[in-house]
């Protein structure tokens, strides 16, 4: 068996058991994504008041039912992805790091492993449930068959650049005791330059600029954009500043870990 | 009375020396809370700038919404923070007992008995929007003040109502905390954009209108009756909460626990 394949079965292992554990308790993923409903609605009602104010059917490229779709897949990636710089700055604090580190797989790709099985249970879930909002405001989704798949890499892209930024923030716990707020501010810069709350497309002009050279736009705006409006182009220029901006997180998360591990202190025995 | 007023007046001290106790997490929490509220502040002016108004909604309201609602909701969880989800973790898990055999009234004290520290940022948040609205006659201020508590005494209700859901439903504390995300996210955006059945819903079982829309109304309309409507369902969601809460107290079953409270 190569190292590869080698590999591939243990973090697949990793993914496959929190994947059971989330399907055991699907039914509490759906009470959770309760939440979900109540901000699609709120999304639905205040873009269609905007629409009709407007007079238009098209606002900077996106209609009513681009647009309350795109919240849904924006409201998906942000509800659905996993909170794992709280473990990892818990494990600083406490110091069970220095366990976990000895364990036979590397830190952060089990951080990264486990995390997918849960991510992908609470966005299928999400998504079905926030559909059901979405369908009967806007009708079916515009989205074709054949650019899913794009669509797809386009949110794992996303998923694992969200996942530098977090682990980066975890990490930085052992130079401050409480990530929190700075977590809290990566969130809320996701919220307006991400996307999140407002279409890039819909920014002032100079704030779309800011927002499309940032890399908070390639965690939330690509996914959502390219699944309500797809074309080849902008599939090419999303992606290109998603690697972008994987490559410089990911290196520096690399050089971050390997810092901070040089700096673990274990006592006793 | 002056012995109950006393009394709670000594426990928010209390609460507040022990939330002070751990200085940069209580500043953080505050910071953290203001960013929080100051995000949705820039998004509500980016999205007027752009679209101008939205169902007789201006950016002058939004300010006037967020200062009603950031501020009653900093009042009501600075002060009663064991409400909905905390009361309801309580019941489920027979933690009443502590404050069941002391002397002193039941409700009152679980209510009063702990402190939302971020929420300190909220009633800063709240006051700061209140100043980008521009009304500094002294009939604004003093109805934005006493709106913004009324705000607040139908958001405690609220959560005494949804919180003691547990003494019938057992393990309440993940519907509770979605009944009081729910009431404070719809709050948050102007009333208008809601009609028919959700707008029915809005002010009966969820009951948001009277958080953020209606408090906007009086001090917009200067309007007394609206006033006295607005105090008439304060006084009815507190009856129902005290209702409620009793009712489900003959209910409720002791954790037979060994609890310290610290």
């Amino acid at each position: 068996m190569s190292k590869l394949q080698t590999l591939a079965l243990k973090y697949g292992a990793i993914t496959a058991i929190n994947l059971q554990n989330q399907l055991a308790y699907v039914w509490d993923a759906f009470h959770r994504a309760f939440f979900i409903v109540v901000v699609m609605f709120i999304f639905a009602q205040l873009w269609t008041a905007v629409f009709q104010a407007q007079g238009v059917t098209v606002i900077n490229g996106l209609t009513l039912a681009n647009t309350i779709w795109y919240f849904l897949i924006a409201e998906m990636i942000e509800m659905g992805k996993f909170r794992h710089d709280l473990t990892i700055s818990e494990e600083v604090k406490d110091g069970s790091i220095a366990y976990t580190l000895v364990r036979p797989y590397n830190y952060l790709a089990y951080h990264f492993f486990n995390g997918l099985g849960e991510t992908a249970v609470k966005m299928i879930v999400l998504f079905v449930t926030g559909s059901l909002v979405c369908y009967y405001y806007a009708g079916p989704p515009t989205a074709q068959l054949v650019h899913l798949p794009a669509v797809l890499l386009a949110l794992i892209l996303a998923i694992l650049l969200d996942f530098c930024f977090l682990s980066m923030i975890g990490l930085l716990a052992f130079v401050t005791e409480d990530t929190g707020s700075f977590r809290l501010i990566y969130q809320k810069l996701i919220f307006i330059l991400g996307g999140l709350l407002i279409p890039i497309d819909f920014l002032p002009d100079w704030l779309q600029t800011i927002a499309r050279a940032l890399p908070f736009a390639a965690i939330t705006y690509t996914p959502a954009k390219l699944f309500v409006a797809f074309s080849w182009t902008e599939f090419g220029q999303l992606l290109t500043g998603q690697l972008v901006w994987l490559a410089l997180a990911g290196g520096l998360l690399y050089a971050q870990y390997r810092w901070a591990v040089r700096r673990l202190v274990v006592n006793g025995g | 009375m002056k012995n109950e007023l006393i009394f709670l007046r000594e426990l928010i001290k209390l609460n507040l020396a022990s939330a002070m106790e751990y200085r940069a997490s209580f500043i953080s929490q505050i910071v953290g809370m203001f960013i929080n509220n100051g995000i949705y502040f820039i998004f509500w002016f980016i999205f007027f700038d752009k679209f101008g108004s939205v169902r007789g909604y201006e950016i002058g309201d939004i300010y006037l919404l967020f200062g009603i609602v950031a501020l009653g909701y900093g009042l009501a969880y600075m002060f009663a923070a064991n409400t909905g989800p905390n009361l309801a973790y309580l019941i489920a898990q027979g933690r009443l007992d502590y404050y069941l055999v002391l002397p002193r009234r039941l409700l009152p004290h679980v209510i009063f008995s702990r402190m939302s520290v971020s929420t300190i940022g909220d009633v800063t948040f709240g006051l700061m929007a209140y100043l980008f609205t521009g009304r500094f006659h002294p009939i604004d201020i003093t109805l934005f003040l006493i709106t913004a508590v009324l705000a607040a005494l139908v958001l405690v209700g609220f959560s005494i109502i949804n919180g003691s859901l547990a003494f019938f439903l057992g393990n309440a504390q993940q519907l509770s905390q979605q009944a009081n995300g729910a009431i404070v996210t719809f709050a948050l955006y102007p009333h208008t954009l809601f009609t028919g059945w959700a707008r029915l819903f809005l002010f009966t079982l969820i009951p948001a209108g009277f958080v953020g829309g209606v408090p906007v109304e009086v001090v917009n309309g200067r309007d007394p009756i609206l006033l006295l409507g607005l105090v008439l369902v304060v006084i009815a969601i507190w009856s129902l909460a005290t209702a409620v809460f009793y009712f489900g107290l003959r209910r409720y079953e002791s954790g037979s626990a060994i609890n310290v409270n610290v």
